[in-house]
This record gives structure tokens, sequence and C-alpha cells, in this order.
């Protein structure tokens, strides 16, 4: 996975300088205004235009005047209570037991032979967990005011002193916390089940003649090698080599002056990095800045540089103290870079590049240090705080903090192609520094947090679609922001023009014409083609205007951090919540409105 | 209706808050209408009723009269299509009015997964009543209404009758001063049905306003003081059910003893007076008595197999 830039934001970066509030603000203007308009209209149709226009301004007077101020925890606690017990008696834990049943198989079919085994396990739990917890959360909450409807018993209800607030937030509040129980339990199975699937162990098999290296038991579908050595206090130490994504520790214990090993636990598999992102620049191939390649339409923002040429890819990071990095005994590294070969070259050895540390004064700057490029992987590398350098031409020793970091706290890391004729690709998310690590289960939690967030969005989307159509309907109603919300992106770049051919009109008739997407529609008159492409051009913007009100479910999910073992920042769970907390707010007032302008007792 | 929400505001609380009226119709009318807002029917027509402090007023008509309408009018579950209701003074859209209300509709429309406790709890909650107020209330109308026995079984498993009682209890819940009942009696036997007639009164006397609808004239003549009656929407008569009722050229003399000479000279001393003898007789009791003679104190719910 690559972290996308817009994932980088600061949480006030985003509300403020990249307009998530204004965005929000413009949404619930615009939402207002229509809905103003839709039930003036309405209203007027049925009453005429002033008694029409005296109906909407009341309720909208009665929700600020006496609604809202007469709304009472109480009454909202014991419909949530209610919403509650109703799910708990339409045996909703049922779901719960089929999530039991799919974790209790899923071992089976789960290849412990992957590559990424805890990519694999988490991916799998959290996929399963939000596919239950969102349809569950749809079921609840279309069908459960229809049916009150249904059965009327909604009129003992809205005969007592009860604020359509209430029953709404009730209703919400109710469901939600189903939901919040059943996914506090999945998280926790979910959890247990990742962290106890990729458990394993590995008895030392062969030694070599030396005693100090040797080769692991073939367990999980891998084996390691090992090597030990001795430390500076004449402790034995090592590790096993990577496979898999993890190394064991190698543990010496001396019995009877033999040396005896035991592996530990695998280590490095279920991470939680927090990187600090750079900001990326290129030099073209006379060295100056604004250079980077396109090798074809891959990415928007991912370059290549050439090797064995001035091009340079240049990261610039900001604040960097020791204290940021452990103690500052390392600056830990991570790249994942892609190669692109326009010749074979020797397959072996790989890639080669190099990176160099820069003080961004232009004065300081450390050795070359020569590295293979990992293909479709992380490459982790350690840089020692002291190395071999110039300064101002002059060789000397540097220290990371002291001399190559300037004194406003930044530094810059150039990487560069060393083979002629192979390119190195990348954006601005594949090199990071690695700032210490979050610790699994919180990272976990927070993508759990994730799902919930859009459990929520389900459940008042499900709710406020029930308060003015039948249960199958608002279910299917439900669904489609679903679906929209999931694959709104697609949508979007449809609607935005941004995918070839053009409109629904223009692509209707592109299809029996067999025109290519990307050919200029020519139908051999101008003004036709000027109308169609208004037409869609109309459609196309209201759509936009559509999407962007709807939720996107895709942003809220963070599974894809866990997996990959990046820590999902504070900031970006902010964002969620404040988003989540912005479409709560907007569906119970739309919801609101619905319920206090229906007739509940209508046959 | 007026123009601005700050004169309905003001208006709401006119209509003569000061006197005695707790439920006042102001040409109410509603006409159903399909998807389209064709018309379908005309539910009711221009009503205007005036219910006093009090009393207990009967909705009288047959099935399809408008008797639940404008039950439902009243109680801002339909919006009227013309004209307005008032309870208490207060518009019947206005939820503040339902405090000092309680509501037992046609149905015991009630949770069926709750049992008799949560569900007089639940309703408590909704009046926002602190716990112990809850407990005290619950428990007293649980042991009102005699299902002491099955407090906590589940509603499902509730019988008709129970599940009126029950009902009414939640009616009952918040103390209410006006008490709409939507068919009280049907669906419980005589006894319920008697002991539902006496708490209605026992409720008037205790001040309380009662407004019911029923197609049980038994029922309405027993307890109400006045009655309205409704036929294809619109009121056809309203006024006490003594003078309504009374047949002014009709003369009932009650008298014991009498041997059968007597009755005879009777008889002949009226035609001698020009009058007409319709029928002189034993008069018969009402079923409704004999039955309640025989069972008096075999009470529903109070069988030996039924204790939970």
């Amino acid at each position: 996975m690559r972290i996308e830039p817009d994932q980088m934001w600061g949480y006030f970066e985003w509300l403020i300088f990249k307009l998530g509030l204004v965005q929000g603000v413009l949404v619930a203007v615009a939402l207002a205004l229509l809905g103003f308009v839709v039930c003036y209209l309405v209203s007027m149709a049925r009453y005429g235009p002033s008694e029409g226009f005296y109906n909407v301004t009341r309720v909208i007077y009665e929700l600020i005047a006496r609604d809202l101020p007469g709304t009472s925890w109480r009454r909202i606690y014991a419909l949530g209570r209610l919403a509650f017990q109703e799910a708990i008696r339409r045996r909703v834990l049922v779901v719960m037991a089929v999530f039991i049943v799919g974790i209790l198989f899923a071992g089976w079919f789960l290849d412990p032979s992957s590559d990424n085994v805890a990519r694999l396990y988490i991916s799998f739990v959290m996929t399963g967990t939000s596919y239950l917890v969102l349809l569950l959360g749809l079921f609840l909450s279309c069908f459960s005011l229809p049916n009150d409807v249904k059965s009327k018993t909604i009129q003992t209800i809205t005969t007592k002193p009860v604020r359509s607030t209430e029953i709404v937030l009730g209703r919400i509040l109710g469901f939600s916390a189903v939901g919040t129980v059943l996914l506090a339990g999945m998280g926790l199975l979910s959890y247990q089940f990742v962290t106890r699937g990729i458990r394993h162990q590995h008895e030392v098999k062969d030694l070599a003649d030396d005693g100090l290296s040797g080769s692991t038991t073939y367990d999980s579908k891998h084996q390691h090698t090992f090597e030990v050595l001795q430390d500076a206090n004449g402790n034995w130490v090592g590790t096993t080599d990577e496979q898999k994504g993890h190394r064991h520790e190698v543990l010496v214990t001396e019995v009877d002056g033999k040396k005896v090993f035991t592996l530990g636990e695998p280590e490095g598999l279920l991470s939680a990095r927090i990187p600090v992102f750079g900001k990326l620049q290129m030099t073209d191939r006379a060295g100056n800045l604004g250079g980077g390649l396109n090798v074809g339409y891959e990415s928007e923002y991912q370059k290549y540089i050439e090797g064995n040429s001035l091009m340079s890819a240049i990261w610039t990071f900001d604040d960097i103290r020791p204290s940021r990095f452990n103690g500052g005994d390392q600056l830990p590294l991570e790249l994942s870079l892609k190669a692109f070969r326009t010749f074979k070259g020797d397959i072996v050895t790989g890639v080669q590049g190099e990176i160099i540390l820069k003080n961004p004064n232009g004065r300081v700057e450390s050795e070359r240090r020569g590295f293979v490029v990992k293909e479709f992987a992380v490459d982790h590398i350690e840089i020692p705080r002291k190395l071999s350098g110039s300064r101002d031409g002059q060789p000397t020793e540097v220290d990371i903090f002291d001399d190559l970091v300037s004194e406003d706290g930044q530094i810059q890391i150039v990487i560069r192609c060393k083979d002629a004729g192979q390119y190195f690709g990348m954006a601005q998310p594949d090199v990071y520094l690695r700032a210490g690590d979050s610790t699994f289960g919180w990272n976990m939690f927070k993508g759990f947090l994730g799902i919930w967030m859009q459990m929520i969005l389900i459940i008042c989307l499900g709710v406020m679609f029930s308060t003015f159509l039948s249960g199958p309907v608002a279910m299917v109603a439900t669904m489609t922001c679903l679906l929209l919300g999931f694959f709104g992106n697609l949508a979007l770049d449809v609607a935005t023009g941004d995918n070839p051919g053009g409109g629904p009109i223009e692509s209707l008739i592109r299809m029996p014409l067999q025109t290519g997407a990307m050919v200029e529609l020519d139908l051999g008159n101008k003004p036709l083609e000027s109308v169609i492409k208004g037409i869609d051009q109309g459609i196309m913007y209201t759509l936009v205007s559509v999407f962007q009100a709807i939720p996107r479910f895709g942003q809220f999910n963070t599974a894809d951090f866990v997996a990959s073992g990046f820590n999902i920042s504070g900031s970006l769970v902010a964002r969620h919540l404040t988003m989540t907390i912005a479409y709560f707010v907007l569906a119970s007032l739309i919801s609101y409105f619905f319920l206090k302008t229906r007739e509940l007792a209508a046959a | 209706m007026s123009a601005s929400p700050v004169a309905e505001a003001a208006q709401s609380a006119s209509p003569d808050t000061a006197s005695d009226i707790v439920i006042e119709t102001r040409n109410l009318g509603k006409i159903y209408r399909d998807f389209w807002g064709r018309k379908k029917v005309a539910a009711l027509k221009s009503l205007d009723i005036e219910v006093k402090k009090g009393e207990i007023f009967g909705l009288l008509g047959p099935n399809g009269s408008g008797k639940s309408t404008t039950i439902k009018l009243i109680q801002g579950l339909l919006f009227p299509t013309s004209g307005r209701a008032f309870v208490f003074g207060k518009d019947a859209r206005d939820v503040t009015k339902n405090e000092r209300i309680g509501y037992l509709p046609e149905e015991s429309y009630l949770y069926k997964f709750l049992n008799a406790e949560e569900t007089l709890d639940f309703y408590g909650r909704l009046f926002d009543m602190p716990s112990e107020v809850r407990r005290e209330r619950s428990d007293q109308l649980i042991k009102m209404v005699g299902l002491t026995h099955a407090r906590r079984r589940q509603l499902k498993e509730y019988s008709k009758g129970m599940t009126r009682r029950i009902g009414l209890a939640q009616a009952l819940i918040n103390e209410p001063d006006l008490l709409i009942l939507d068919e009280p009696t049907t669906g419980m036997d005589p006894i319920g049905s008697r002991e539902m007639k006496d708490l209605i009164v026992r409720l008037r006397d205790e001040g309380k306003t009662i407004l019911m609808c029923s197609h049980q004239l038994a029922d309405v003549q027993d307890v109400c003081d006045r009655v309205a009656i409704l036929h294809q929407g619109e009121l056809r008569e309203l006024g006490r059910v003594d003078s309504l009722l009374k047949v002014r050229d009709v003369t009932e003399v009650h008298a014991k003893g009498l041997s059968d000479a007597t009755k005879q000279k009777i008889a002949d001393l009226i035609r001698a007076e020009g009058g007409e003898v319709v029928s002189l007789d034993n008069p018969t009791t009402t079923m409704e008595e004999l039955f309640l003679d025989i069972v008096q104190d075999d009470r529903p719910g109070q069988r030996p197999t039924s204790n939970s």
C-alpha cells in the first residue's frame, strides 16, 4: 500500500487549508437550501403558496424553539435501549456466531506460505468484520422504523411527549450501541486470531562445523538460517535471516560447556510504523530542480529518475531531532522504490542506487552509500549516527544530528540510480524516516475504529431513509449510497469527465458507433454535438454535486494501514471522526424533518 | 390558519385556557389522499366539538364513521386537511400537550418483547420521570390492573384482555388529566369490561377528563356523560346521554310486590285515562348482570396455573 498525500495532512491542515471545513459548510448550506426549496415545493403543492411557506418555516421554528430545547437524554436513552433490545430480539447475535464460525475455519484457507502472512490474516479479519458489521447496520437501521409504523407501535410513542429528535437519536444511538458491542467482540477475536495465527516457532536443525551458524527446521512453510556473534560484553547474540517479513531472535545458553540455541517468537510481522514523510523534489539530467520522467501512465505523481545521470530525487525532512528516533543512535530509513528496466541487466545483483545525506545549507554531506533496490517490498536501512562525509569539500567524520541537520531541523536525503539505462520510480510517500513504532494492538484498534465509523454512517443513512421510505426501499437507498461511497472515485471520475469517452449520452452514442473512447466525437453535425455535450455537462455536474454529499466510505477504510504495518495517524482518525460527526448531525436533521412532517398514523 | 410561526405560537395558547374546555375542534376535517394527491375519501367533515373538564365524552359511530380519525387528529398523529384541533389550549401537533394525556390505542400497540414492568418503565422514561417515581407508579398500576402475577412475562404471552390491561396501565403512567380511550372494552371479558367501565367512572370522579370512542353502545350508554354520534364523517348528534335517550311519551313505573289483580287494575286505569299500555311485565335482567352474578369472584388472571 502507498499512503496517499492527502492521508499525510495534519488535522488542522485538512480542516482549514485543505478546505475540509469549507467543503463541509458548503455541502451543508447547499443541502439546507435544496431541502428548503424541495420542502416548500411539496408543501406548496399540497397547501398552497402562503400556507406552504408557513408550514415549512413552522417546522424549522419548532426544531429550534421547541424540540431541540425540549430534547431529553432520558427519553433518548429509553428509545435507544428499546432499539438495542429490539435488535437483540431480532437475533443479531447470529452475526457474531457467523463470524466465529468464519474464523474457526479460516485457518484452513489462509495460505501460510504467502509472502506476507500478517497482511493476509489482518486483511481477512478486517474485511470480514466490516462486511458483517456494515450489513448488520444496514438491516437494523432500515427496517426498524418502518416496522414500528406498520405495527403501529410508533403510535404509543408519539402520543407521549417524545420529540422527533429523540426518536431519531434514540434509534441511531441504540443501533450504534448494538454494532459497537458486536464490533468490540469481533475486534478482540480478530486480534487473537491474528496474533495466534502468525505465531510459530522453529527448532535448530543443522549446525555448521564452527558451531556458530546453522539453519532452522521447516515450519509454517519456511525456514531460516542464523548466525551468532559475541558482543562487547562477551555474550553470544544473534538473529535469523529474514524470511516472509520476519526474523527470530536466537538465544544462546551454555549447558555443560556446550552452546544450546533456542529461537524466539517471530519479530517484525505485526508492526505499526510511524513514518515521517518529507517533501520530494527531483532534478533533471542537467541537475536542475523540476525533473522527473514519466514512463507511462501509472500514477499521477509517481515519477522516474534515470540511472547514471545527474537526475536525482531529493527528499527534505522537517523537524529532525534525536528524541524522535529513539535517542538517535541511528536514523532508520525505509524505501519502497520501483525499478524500470530498459534492458535486463544483471538480474542477480539488481539495480543499484546510492543514498547521500545532505545538510540543506549545502556545506556538509555524507559519503555515498550504495544499495540494491528491493522491489515490491520495503527496504529498511539503518544509517548510523556517525558516518564519514565531507565538510566544505574536506573529508571528515560527520554526525547526522549535529552536522547534517540544519539549524531549522531539516535534512535532505538524495537518491540516485547508478545503473545506466535503468530507472528508479518513486513518489512522495515511498521514502520516509521511521520514527519509532506504535503498538500493533493500538493500530488495529484504530483500524477497527474506521470500520466503526463506517457502521455509524450506514446506521445514520439507514435511519434517515427509513423515516420516509418503507423498509426494503430504504435498504436499497442506503445500499446505493454505500456502493457510491465505496466506488465514489470511479463515479467521480466518470462524472468529472476524467474517464475518457464523454458523459452518459455521448457514451451511449459511441457504443453503437464503436468509436474509440480517445477519439473526438464526430457526428458530422457540430451543433448537435455541442447540444449533446451540453446536456452531458449538466448531468455530470449534477452527479458530481450528489457524489460530493455522499460519504466516501472507502476513505474511512484504514484496514490497509493495519495490514501493511503503517500506523494510522491521529490526525487521520480525528479527520474521519469529524466527518462522521458531521454526517451524523446532517442525517439526524434530515430525519427529523421527515419524521416531523409525516403522518405516522396514516394507513 | 395564521401566517407566521410567531402568530401561531400566540394563538396556540389562546382558545379558552382559563375555562375548562379540554379538547376543542374547529371545523376539523380530514381527507385521505393517495400518493398522487388525489382525493380518496373524506374521513371527517368539519367537526366542531368541545370536551369539558371532568366529563366522559363518547364518540359513537359505526366502522368508518371517522371516530378513530378524530382521535388521531386530536393527538397529532394525523394532520388535518382543514380546521384545527386544540388540546389544553395547545395545537394538536404540539408534543408538549402529551405530558398530560394518556392514550389507550384501539389495539394495544406495545412492544411484545418487553414484560409488564419493562413496558411501564419504558413509557415512564418517555415522560422523563425519575426512576423512583417510575418504579412506584408501575407497581401501583400493575396492581391496579391486576397483572401482579404476570409482571415479568413478555407481552407476547399475554391474552388479549391482559394486553388491554397493560395498555391501560401505560396510558395512566403519567397520571394524565385527559385520557383518550380507543375502544376501551374490546377484547375484554364482561368482568374486565365492567372493571374498565368502573375505572373510567372513578377516574372521572377524580376530576380527569375522558374521551372514548366505541361502537359498543351499551358501554357508551353506561359511562358517558355526553356523546357525539358520527356517521360517514359527519356529526349527526351531540348531547347528554340521558337527554338523548329519554323517550318523552313513554312512562316507566317500577314497583314491587304487586298481585296480578293489582296489575290488571293499573292497566285498566291507564286505558280509562286514555293512555295505551305498551307492556306490563316482569323485568328481565341484562345478560351482563346475570353473568357477573354467576362469576363474581372468579377473576381472570388469578387462576392457579398462571403464576410466574
